[in-house]
């Protein structure tokens, strides 16, 4: 979900994502190369990515990913979901902190 | 995308990646052994990140699969023998199956390895079951007046004598037309092959050609390929080998091999002193045609029906032949795709017969395994619930079931061809007959495999899809309250198995009964021969190059010196060896003392030695045997009781005058020469001398005449035993035809054997069928009642102490067993009918309406549902209610 997200911004090559999940949450989210990029390929298998060489800014070739139609829907999807259990998660720590043992 | 060039884009990729990672560090002014060390430890083990990136490409439904063969894997493995039982099941099944089919396939189907054989026609002459082939005079009408095919040829198997170094060695060949090769549009793999020029007297300027089947050109000359021009020797005329032909061809009758193919006209040489090609009433040849573009079967035998007065006519002028003894024959055309088989005439319906009872062994077997998966599944049936909660697609459960099956299957169909194969051998080696053993291939081909392998997975699918759906279709939430007590209580899918696994069992034991019943009829019949005792040996005196009365002198001196041998009780010449479907007949008739005319085309003449009656057994019911020492020239003759019954209806026959017509019933009383005549001096019982299936022919006994001796005849020796027998023929045979190997003597019965053949295997197979269906259906039964006591112990337990008897403990659990025996009785009875009505032409003195045939095999069925039922019905008799409560 995290890449899906980190793609809606633009295309970005597999250094990029991580450089911009750890900006964007201030270091407390690494993601690994070791998952990141079984996930990338996993994701482009399912549809949900599709893949370009490019130019980076630095003159470079890198492959760059970018979010598909599906990826999309499914990133929305997944949000929703997201997000029910994470309220689903704060409202159980919540009364524990209410209810002390 | 191949997997290299993806593979080299995911390096690409990292390096890329590890580039940039390390200008950035660099940018930061990291120094670049530090920067680069950093960005190495960042990224870890690259090897590895590439390895599980690679792991993502795979296809995930491949993926999926693999876990669910390896699931299936681990449930056959924790219960092997349910495992085996439906592997062997289903094996059994198909293998039955495979065996007849590749039988059929051989027999019936296959084609002869030449270019669109669907297009050869063969011309047959026939009347009823009898089909025999076309006189020369007879071809050469048919093919002046035909239009339907391109043009015709004749073949005809020959025995060959190969003189190589001084000594001769029998090969089978085949002549065959000039016409042949361009008929049947055959090319050597190398060399040439020969036309109508090279097919004449002689072999026309380049002498006779042959041509060497594949086969034994590889055996015998080892594949040399200079044999091309080389002379070979055969029966003493030189030829000239001018081609080798394809692989896998090996003549045009299915079953005799042709190792040297010949132009017809080398019949001079074969049949040397008289050649059968001009003569009006031998029927030797094979004719086949091609069709013309545009020409179909029908029409061709609409072209034949045409024109077949003409070429009567033609073919036979004098009409001796066509309007004598082959009135009732008439030229037909068949499919020519496979050659001539008389096999197939022989064994096309009982081949089916047998397709059909295996087609119902199969459904058995599949019914069968059908109760083993639903078992199985059953009680797996938690274990399904549980995965389905835990969120398992109904889909992915269906899956999983049929995998588990169709690898039972493979398995099984692993069993089925090997089982098939083999069966399939013994059976064709079953087919063979005194005359020869046929050479047919039955090693298992694409086609039949293809068959096997598709049967194998219909019988699996038949009889896993209702236990895989019945998986996918459960209630978890239910399953798993019920938890194991009613969980698999009363299936309704269980219900039609055993009905159907009785009458199927039914049918099959009613078809062996009949069958068995047919067989006994054939062999326990008087055949007017009596067998114990009695050996025959064939021999061929042809390589002593004889005149006819030298070889009349040669086997009246063989026949009384084997009859003076010790051991020997009496011998006979005999001109055409009894009971192996070959047939004789002349025109005799008879003037009574009315002067009434009794003519016949289909007497069987039978020359003889003066001991044949003696020698055969064949009981005399009037007058006397021929005296020893009885020549032909004495003019006595030995009348059948039917022969004798015939010609003379109201007197006695002894002493009368039976003549001899010329095949014209014009001549029949016209002209009472006592020169064509022979005197009665007694009658003998009925005869079987043709074939123990039909009723036996009117037949009239005469002594051996020198003119009547053929080089190829066979004698009958009754002595103490058959090494007495082979003893006294080795012996005589020194002096008369010294260097001649001794021939097999055969015990009579042996021929007897052989000629039952057909319905001996017919009786194996049914039996087999039938006693597999017995037992498969016991079990079945076994195992349903089994399982219902089982799970019903507590309820019988509950009734037990709630008052009721063990008697209706044990009715309770029967009455289910017996009200599905019932049904399958009745559907049973019904089916075996239809069997019975479908092989009533290969029965014998039997009705398939006969009762007793289906009282039998219903008593059959219901002592074998009543053992089967015995173990379970005691076990509920024997709960003991205390106990059973006791166990909730």
């Amino acid at each position: 979900m995290l890449i899906l997200k980190t793609l809606q911004w633009g295309p970005q090559h597999g250094y990029g994502i991580i450089q911009a999940v750890r900006v964007s949450t201030s270091d407390v989210l690494q993601v690994e190369t070791g998952s990141l990029y079984p996930a990338l390929h996993r994701l482009e298998r399912q549809g949900w990515l599709a893949s370009e060489w490019k130019q980076t800014e630095s003159n470079q070739r890198a492959k760059y990913y970018r979010i598909t139609a599906a990826g999309k829907r499914q990133l929305a999807a997944e949000h929703a979901r997201w997000q029910q259990l994470s309220k689903a998660i704060a409202s159980i720590m919540d009364r524990t902190e209410e209810e002390p043992a | 995308m191949s997997f290299r060039s993806r593979n080299r884009e995911l390096d690409d990729e990292i390096a890329a990646h590890v580039r940039m990672a390390l200008r950035d560090r660099l940018e930061r002014g990291e120094p670049y052994d530090e920067a680069l060390r950093a960005v190495r430890r960042e990224f870890g083990n690259e090897a590895a990140v590439k390895e599980i990136t690679r792991g993502m490409w795979r296809f995930t439904w491949l993926d999926t699969l693999l876990s669910d063969v390896r699931y299936a894997l681990r449930g056959i493995a924790r219960s092997p023998g349910w495992a085996a039982a439906v592997a062997i099941s289903l094996a059994f099944g198909v293998g039955a199956n495979t065996a007849i089919f590749s039988l059929t396939y051989a027999i019936v189907l296959k084609s002869l390895p030449i270019p669109e054989p669907s297009r050869l026609i063969r011309y047959g002459f026939r009347n009823g079951d009898q089909d025999i082939g076309l006189s020369g005079p007879a071809y050469d009408a048919l093919r002046r007046h035909q239009s339907a095919s391109t043009d015709l040829l004749a073949w005809s198997d020959a025995d060959l004598l190969l003189d190589e170094n001084g000594h001769a060695e029998r090969v089978n060949g085949a002549i065959m037309s000039g016409t042949g090769f361009r008929v049947l549009r055959l090319q050597p793999v190398f060399g040439s092959t020969f036309g109508d020029a090279d097919d004449v007297p002689g072999g026309g300027a380049r002498g006779y050609q042959a041509l060497l089947s594949y086969a034994w050109w590889r055996s015998h000359f080892q594949e040399n390929p200079s044999v091309v021009g080389r002379s070979l020797r055969l029966n003493g005329q030189a030829v000239t080998i001018a081609g080798v032909l394809p692989p896998g061809f090996d003549g045009l009758v299915s079953g005799n091999t042709a190792s040297i193919v010949l132009p017809l006209a080398f019949e001079e040489v074969l049949h040397a002193p008289q050649p059968l090609r001009k003569l009006e009433g031998a029927f030797w040849l094979s004719v086949f045609g091609r069709l013309k573009p545009g020409q179909s079967m029908v029409s061709a035998g609409a072209n034949l029906a045409a024109i077949e007065p003409a070429v009567r006519i033609e073919a036979d002028p004098r009409q001796t032949m066509m309007g004598g003894f082959f009135k009732g024959f008439h030229f037909w055309v068949e499919s020519g795709s496979g050659g001539r088989s008389f096999l197939r005439m022989l064994y096309q319906r009982p081949l089916l017969i047998l397709e059909m009872l295996a087609g119902l062994v199969l459904v058995l077997c599949s019914a069968n395994t059908a109760l083993l998966v639903l078992a199985q599944m059953s009680s797996r049936s938690r274990q399904f619930a549980l995965r389905t909660a835990l969120g398992a697609t109904r889909g992915r459960l269906f899956r999983l079931v049929l995998i588990e099956i169709l690898m039972l299957a493979a398995a099984g169909l692993a069993l089925a061809v090997g089982l098939g194969w083999s069966l399939a051998r013994s059976l064709m080696a079953m087919l063979g007959s005194i005359d020869s053993t046929p050479s047919i291939d039955v090693t298992p081909r694409a086609i039949i495999l293809a068959f096997t392998a598709a049967l194998t997975v219909a019988a699996a699918l038949g009889s896993g899809l209702l236990s895989a759906l019945r998986i996918s279709r459960a209630d978890p939430a239910e399953t798993l309250k019920q938890g194991s007590r009613t969980a698999t209580s009363r299936r309704a899918a269980g219900r039609w198995i055993i009905p159907a696994q009785v009458a199927v069992s039914i049918t099959l034991i009613a078809s062996a009964l009949l069958l068995g019943a047919s067989f006994l009829h054939l062999y326990l019949a008087n055949s007017g021969f009596r067998s114990a005792g009695l050996f025959l040996a064939d021999l061929d005196l042809r390589p002593a190059r004889l005149t006819d009365a030298q070889t009349a002198a040669a086997i009246r001196r063989l026949t009384s010196e084997v009859a003076a041998s010790p051991g020997v009780e009496a011998a006979s010449y005999l001109g055409v060896p009894p009971i192996r479907d070959w047939w004789s007949s002349g025109h005799y008739f008879s003037v009574d003392r009315r002067g009434a005319v009794h003519s016949d085309m289909t007497t069987w003449p039978e020359t003889v030695s003066a001991g044949y009656f003696q020698t055969m057994g064949t009981r005399l019911q009037q007058g006397q045997s021929f005296a020893k020492g009885a020549r032909d020239s004495d003019r006595t003759c030995i009348l059948s009781e039917n022969a004798a019954r015939y010609f003379f209806p109201a007197d006695n026959a002894v002493g009368q005058l039976v003549y001899s017509g010329g095949g014209t019933t014009a001549n029949d009383g016209a002209r009472l020469n006592p020169e064509d005549a022979c005197r009665v001096i007694g009658v003998a019982e009925n005869a079987m001398v043709r074939s123990l299936r039909e009723p036996p022919p009117r037949m009239i006994y005469k002594i051996l005449g020198d003119e009547d001796a053929g080089p190829r005849f066979t004698i009958a020796i009754r002595a103490g035993n058959g090494g007495q027998a082979s003893a006294a023929l080795r012996e005589a045979l020194r002096h008369i035809a010294p260097g001649e190997p001794a021939p097999v003597v055969h015990p009579f019965s042996e021929l007897v054997d052989a000629h039952l053949n057909k319905e001996r295997m017919m009786i194996r197979l049914s039996t087999c069928f039938g006693g597999c269906a017995l037992l498969l259906t016991a079990i079945g039964l076994y195992g349903l009642l089994m399982r219902s006591v089982t799970q019903r112990t507590q309820e019988i337990g509950i009734r037990m102490a709630l008052g009721a008897s063990r008697r209706s403990a044990v009715g309770s659990i029967l009455g289910v067993a017996l009200r599905q025996v019932a049904i399958g009785l009745v559907a049973g009875g019904a089916l075996a009918f239809a069997a019975a009505r479908a092989m009533e032409s290969l029965l014998y003195g039997i009705s398939p309406r006969d009762p007793r045939i289906y009282i039998g095999s219903i008593l059959v069925v219901l002592a074998t549902t009543f053992l089967a039922t015995f173990v379970p019905a005691r076990r509920a008799a024997g709960v003991d209610p205390a106990e059973a409560l006791r166990a909730e």
